[in-house]
Formats: structure tokens, sequence, C-alpha cells
């Protein structure tokens, strides 16, 4: 992989020269307090990308699965059906995408394209995507309270499935500068820009330092013990007990399921529109009562604990993680973060792990 | 090794004309319905485009299709056809928004269907095997299918036997067809109602009754046992069978779940490690009972 270094007042013409090549370029941005959010960067809002800052609750995700996704045209003429598919084919980029959210689509690329059915309208909006990876170095900004990135291996700084991966280089005020890491050929045909400049050997060992130093700064408390709940959950040994405990914080508000950058479930819904009907997939949530319940009433998940089950089962599971290759859990901490009772990732790995000891020792 | 290690950047380089857009459905047209017990009916239909009803006639017995009423949704339903048959229909309830739309359909009317999707019943591999059918109410409908293809390739199948029962005469299914089983030379043909109606002359009790009369004898040794039908009817029928000496990898059934997608996306029937959909519909009892949930 190729690397050249930017300086800091530079960093932002990446996002000048990805709008050049016609992409829509989408950036966080800070609201008030802790509020952030991703948003299409224009002329007026262009200085006001943020280069560190907590990651915004809401997940890129919808970029390439969107929340609310048209999929057909159904006109009705003369007794005719008339159905077409509607195809986004947008180029955009994410400039600032955090590593987790980056490991979050590379799960969706195993899940809606690494199976028999390949997804034609995630693939053209994943096709059409490029990413820019900002590695998280700032203790104050970037590294939050849930973060566990460390447990599920995909931060602070992706090893891959970038276009483009910015290195912030300063340390304890020092240094203006980031190191620039071209992932994919379309990131490095960046380099022919004169922003970017060639590197040293103390520009690679300095990033080394920083990553290393980083890598402390995550908070023990939240370093789950994920292996001990992939091994527990995929042997079977989580009692029904300790899932009913776990269910019965659940509110069922389907908030954790709505933050996730790697949760993939959706419902299929018909609209009106003028002259016919569009088809829309629409985000769904496991959470939710209703998500297995069929025509009739019969609903194999009543109780609350069976959906709750069901999430961390899916995302644990030796099994699926086989199956896709690849975890869908990539440790943002969004759910934990969300969540009313306390049942985030990190907390049930916690209660499973604590379960199974305890089962143990029985 | 795992069928879907492939490199990313080929998932990623698919070729736009390799990928099909799996969630269109074909233009289908209703050509009659006929009516089986109440409310439901059978819907003869073809697709508009004679490529497509060509493409789609190379379904297996076992496998489903979705079916789109545009404005009101979409929903899977069992194949009850056998691919050896000329004509593609459906045998759909009335019970939720998309099948009473359904329902309301009128001959020439139009639709759209996609499919067939699922594993569907592995008949090649039950050839030399007897085959015992045990259906309550409608969960005769998808196990018609894998019937009507056994007895078209009659002298690949040992003796093939078939239990239907249902709560009352009027609720038995496809009554010409079993009329026509019963004295089908090489078929043994049983029926039972759990009510009697006046005119009735058969056998009164559940369908697990069938299996202790005097001229009912079940082979057990090379056997496939295909068991569909409501869950109280599934517990019993199944102890039945295990009772009986069945291995539980020799009993078969077809699992229903709600589905919006049938290609192993949307999330909604997935069941322990199985996502029906696409490892299914069809599970062995051995399979169904690792899945840890309600049938």
């Amino acid at each position: 992989m190729k690397a050249r270094i930017v300086r800091r007042q530079d960093v932002l013409k990446i996002a000048d020269l990805l709008r050049q090549q016609g992409y829509e370029v989408i950036a966080p941005f800070r609201g008030r307090g802790r509020d952030t959010f991703f948003d299409t960067v224009t002329d007026g809002n262009r200085d006001q990308i943020q280069i560190h800052l907590p990651n915004p609750y809401y997940p890129p995700k919808r970029y390439v699965f969107p929340q609310i996704e048209p999929l057909l045209k159904i006109e009705r003429r003369n007794g005719d059906l008339q159905i077409a598919p509607i195809y986004d084919v947008r180029r955009r980029a994410i400039f600032g995408i955090r590593s987790c959210d980056v490991a979050g689509i590379y799960h969706l690329d195993r899940f809606y394209l690494g199976r028999e059915y390949p997804d034609i309208y995630y693939q053209n909006h994943r096709k059409n995507l490029f990413l820019v990876n900002v590695a998280c170095t700032d203790p104050e900004l970037d590294i939050g309270e849930e973060c566990f990135c460390m447990c599920t291996d995909t931060g602070p700084a992706a090893r891959d499935h970038f276009d483009l991966q910015l290195f912030d280089l300063q340390q304890a005020g020092l240094g203006d500068e980031f190191m620039a890491v071209a992932g994919t050929p379309a990131g490095e045909a960046l380099f022919a820009s004169p922003i970017f400049g060639k590197g040293s050997p103390q520009h690679a060992a300095r990033r080394r330092g920083i990553l290393e130093q980083v890598r402390k700064l995550f908070k023990p408390s939240t370093t789950s013990w994920f292996s001990a709940a992939i091994q527990a959950v995929s042997r079977g040994e989580v009692t029904d007990e300790t899932w009913e405990q776990i269910g019965n914080r659940c509110l069922e508000c389907g908030g954790c399921t709505y933050v996730c950058p790697a949760c993939t479930c959706f419902t299929v819904t018909d609209r009106p529109v003028e002259a016919g009907v569009e088809r829309l997939r629409i985000w769904d949530s496991c959470a939710l009562g209703g998500f297995t319940r069929m025509a009739g009433g019969f609903n194999p998940r009543r109780a609350v604990h069976d959906r709750r089950n069901r999430r961390f089962f899916r995302k644990l599971a030796h099994y699926f993680i086989q199956r896709e290759l690849s975890m869908a859990c990539v440790g943002c901490g969004r759910c934990a973060a969300v969540c009313h009772g306390d049942i985030g990732m990190p907390s049930v790995v916690e209660m499973i792990r604590h379960a199974a000891l305890r089962g143990k020792e029985a | 090794m795992n069928p879907y290690a492939i490199e990313h950047e080929a998932l990623m380089n698919h070729a736009p004309e390799t990928v099909e857009n799996v969630y269109l459905p074909k233009v289908a047209v209703l050509d009659r319905v006929v009516s089986e017990i109440h409310e439901v009916n059978t819907f003869y239909w073809h697709f508009e485009d004679s490529a497509e009803q060509y493409a789609f006639k190379r379904f297996r017995p076992g496998q489903f299709a979705q079916v789109s009423l545009f404005g009101v949704g979409e929903f899977p339903t069992s194949l009850p056809p056998s691919p050896t048959e000329d004509e593609t229909f459906f045998t759909v309830r009335q019970v939720g928004s998309c099948t009473s739309a359904l329902h309301r359909l009128k001959g020439g009317d139009k639709f759209a269907v996609r499919g067939p999707y699922g594993n569907g019943f592995p008949m090649e591999e039950y050839r030399g095997k007897n085959l015992v059918f045990v259906a309550g109410g409608i969960g005769l409908i998808p196990l018609r299918s894998a019937i009507v293809y056994a007895l078209a390739n009659r002298d690949h199948y040992g003796r093939i036997q078939i239990f239907h029962g249902a709560k009352t005469p009027n609720e038995l299914m496809y009554v010409p067809m079993l009329h026509e089983w019963e004295r089908t030379p090489g078929v043994e043909c049983h029926m039972t109602v759990d009510r009697a109606a006046e005119g009735w002359t058969g056998n009164v009790g559940v369908v697990g009754s069938l299996f202790k009369k005097s001229e009912v004898e079940v082979p057990v040794e090379n056997t496939i046992a295909f068991v569909c039908g409501p869950p109280i009817m599934f517990r019993f029928v199944i102890r039945d069978l295990l009772g009986m000496g069945f291995q539980e990898h020799n009993i078969v059934s077809t699992l229903e779940r709600y589905m919006k997608c049938g290609v192993g996306k949307c999330g909604h029937c997935c069941i322990g490690v199985a996502y029906v959909c696409v490892d299914g519909p069809v599970f062995t009892y051995e399979q169904i009972k690792t899945l840890g949930e309600d049938i």
C-alpha cells in the first residue's frame, strides 16, 4: 500500500478533489453538544467538516443500504402491469468514515454480495462508493466511552477495505501532517494531486508510535470478552435463564438495530405513488414484536427474550461468522450508547460470560 | 472449503450483467379459480412471457414462490403442482391482506410471481425408498407436489402411503385427487376426520389413529415420512412415528415463516442457524429439533 503525507490545511482539499471528480461527498459534522451527523458536503458547509469528532450515532450504512429504498415502480395500464426496477447509481464518497464503520460496510459486502443471490441494489451503491477512512487517534474526541473496536479487531485504524486512510500524525501538540494510505488503485490515483507529498521513515515510525499509544486509551471496562461469549453462544451454553435476564431489560424500541452499522434486516412494502405503486424496502428490526408474526397471528418468537436472543445469537454464533467470513459486530459501541436497558453488546457479552463462568463453577 | 470464501475483490466486481435482480417479479395471468374448501382456493395461472414459464417449470417439489399483489405486498406460498404436471397453480388460504387480495382476483387479472426458491424435497435421493405422506388439513398443499411427482415416477419408489386428516369431511383437501389416489394401484390412501358429519363412513380420529388400524401396516425400514400440518398435529405425528421406530433423519417436513425476500437477505425467516428460505423450507426432524424454535 502506498502512503503520502498531507498538511493539515490541505486535508479538506481531498473532499474538494472528490467533489471535482463528480462524487457526492458525505462528511461528518458537529451539531450541538454530543450531536454529530453525516451530511452531504456543499460549498456552504465545506469548512465545517470535522476530522476528529465522536462517531455519529446514525451510521453511514444508509449510503449503501438506505433506510427507505425504492426497489420497483409498477404501473397499471389497461389491465396490463409494467414493472420496472429503480436503480440509484449515484457516485458517492464518504469522507471521514471511522474504521468500525468501514468494517460494517465490509460486513454488508459479505452479506449482500457474497451469497447465492447477490443484491443488485446494494451492489449499485457499493460499486459507486469511495471511502476515505480517518483513523481514531484523538483521545478526547474520537475514542468514546463505549468504543470496543479493540475487541472486534476493527480499529482504531482499519487495515483494509477503504480507498484512502488518513492518519493524524499530531502528537502532544506537535506535527501538522496526516499520513494518507491508499487502499485501492482509485485511492492511489488521488496522489497525483500536488497536496500529497512524499513521506519518510520518521513519518512511518511516528504513525506506529501513535497507534501503539492510542490502543492503550480504550477503557478496560469495555474490553468485553468476545471470544468467551462466542464460545458460550456457539456451544449452546447460554441458559434460557440468562437470555431471559437479557430479554427482561429490552424495551423493544429497536434502537440497537437502527444504529447498528452491521444489521441487515429489512421489510418490503408497497406505497401508492402517482400512476401506480412503488415497492420499497425499509429497515426492520428483530427487536420488534411483529418481526416474525405470520398472517393468521402465529408468532414463533412471542417472548421478548426470544427476540433478544435472536439478535445476539445472530451476531455472536460462530456459524454465522463462518457463513459470512465476517462478524456482524464491529465494536462501534452505538448499541451500548443508545440502549435504555443497558443491554448493548458489551453488557450482553459480560452477562453471558458471567453466566457461563457461574455454570462451570456450579 | 466454505463456498462463500470468495475474495472481497471478486465480490465487488461481479459484472453487472451477471447479477440478476432477485426482487423483480414477472407478470403472471390468472386463468381460473377453483374452490377447494372454505376460504381455500386453487389459482391456476401462467407467466405472460412463455420463456419465464419454461424457466419456472424447472422447480422441484417442496420449493416455494413469492406472489406479488401490487399495492398490497408480497407473500411466500408453496408450490402444490409437480413439475411433471402441465399447469402451474397455487392453493392459498385467505388469511392476511395479501392472500385476501389474491382471493379477490378474477380470471384474466394480472399479478406477479418470482421464484422458485428454497431447497425442496430431495426426491432423487429418495429413489428406491418407501414414501409415507402424513398431511393434516392444508398441510397437504406442499406435499401434493411430492406425491404427484412420486406417482409420475412410480418405478423409482417403493411403497407409497398417503394419510390425510382434517377437522371435518368438508375440510379434506383435494378431494377429487384423494379419490383418484384411492383407486390408483400401488398407492395406499387413508383419510380421517376429527368430527364426522352426516354421510361420512370413513375413520374418525386424529391422523395418527390411522397408523393403529388393523388394515394399515406402515413400513419403517427404508422409508421416508413426509409430515406437514398444524403445530399440534406435527408434534403428535412425530411422537407416533418415533414410537414406530422411524429415525429422526428419515422424517421430513416443510416449515413456514414470515418472509419478505425469499433469498436469504431480509432476515425474517431465520431460525437458529438456518434461513428457512434458502436452507429450507424442507428440513429433516433431526434438523428441526436443533433449530430451537416453535414450529
